[in-house]
């Protein structure tokens, strides 16, 4: 330090000071609210993630029915595939959409969540 | 022999990697410090202490920007900082209370108060000089990191601290002859 040296002596009466200062109710004061926020963050991290693997799986068997609809067996099959399930699949779209936009609204909050705690 | 001392940048690490006992270590090592400071510069315990305890929580929202070095300075820098916002919100008085330091006001007496002491002898010097004092000296900050959290020049750093230790140094003199 390039200043210790001259106040030496200024310096050795403000930690005399401080030093009188410790206190492990100060301490208690600062780290009540850090373990209240720790006691919240991890099951609602841990909720959100649930729920977002909710969604996907989910997703999977959404997926799977509009594959299934589309793919035709036959001419036969592929007519009336093509007249019945096309309001099937249209409704699959929108329901993936809306579960793609809730996942991609969970992913941001924890994202958020996690910057303003660790930033 | 006694348990070896964790340095501050594991604490730091393991504190940023959310535990907290790590940072609640820091925050024993150096409530001395910030307190000290906030007290220097705010003239009032309480609301000296709110923002000590302001800085130390967003020192824990930080932690993981700490890099080494330091972290005295590192806090300190954030204390500095919290009281500027502090000031900001609430309009903290940092002129001189005039209920509270009358006596430090008083230097037309023949002598100087038996009271004065040393933070009465700060609180009598003008306000950039006292932070710049209060981050050098008793914080131990350098001149160039004071430099960078107050935004003062480095020259201008330098010479408050000079004035200021100079004038601290002569009413501790005058008190101690007295």
């Amino acid at each position: 330090m390039q200043t210790d040296e001259r106040y030496e002596d200024l310096t050795a009466l403000f930690e005399a000071q401080d030093e009188a200062l410790q206190n492990e109710v100060f301490v208690e004061q600062v780290m009540k609210p850090i373990r209240r926020r720790s006691r919240w963050r991890a099951p609602l991290l841990f909720g959100a993630g649930g729920i977002g693997f909710g969604a996907a799986l989910s997703q999977i068997g959404g997926v799977w029915d509009a594959v299934k609809a589309q793919t035709p067996t036959s001419f036969e099959a592929d007519l009336s595939v093509s007249l019945e399930a096309l309001p099937t699949a249209q409704l699959a779209v929108d329901t993936q959409s809306i579960w793609l936009i809730a996942a991609g609204l969970m992913v941001i909050s924890c994202a958020v969540l996690v910057m303003t705690e660790r930033a | 022999m006694g348990q070896p001392v964790t340095s501050d940048l594991d604490l730091a690490r393991d504190a940023a990697s959310g535990k907290e006992a790590a940072f609640e270590a820091l925050v024993r090592r150096y409530q001395g410090a910030v307190r000290g400071l906030c007290r220097r510069l705010t003239s009032h315990a309480a609301e000296a202490d709110d923002v000590a305890q302001a800085a130390f929580l967003m020192a824990w929202r930080k932690i993981g920007s700490y890099r080494g070095g330091s972290f005295k300075s590192w806090i300190c820098t954030i204390a500095y900082r919290e009281f500027l916002q502090a000031r900001r919100r609430k309009k903290i008085e940092v002129e001189f209370d005039e209920n509270t330091h009358i006596l430090a006001f008083d230097t037309s007496a023949a002598r100087l108060p038996e009271q004065l002491d040393l933070d009465r002898a700060l609180k009598t010097l003008p306000e950039n000089q006292r932070i710049c004092v209060v981050l050098c000296v008793a914080t131990g900050m350098s001149h160039s990191e004071t430099s960078a959290a107050t935004g003062f020049p480095l020259g201008t750093v330098k010479s408050h601290v000079n004035r200021g230790v100079a004038a601290l140094r002569k009413q501790l003199a005058a008190e101690s002859v007295a």
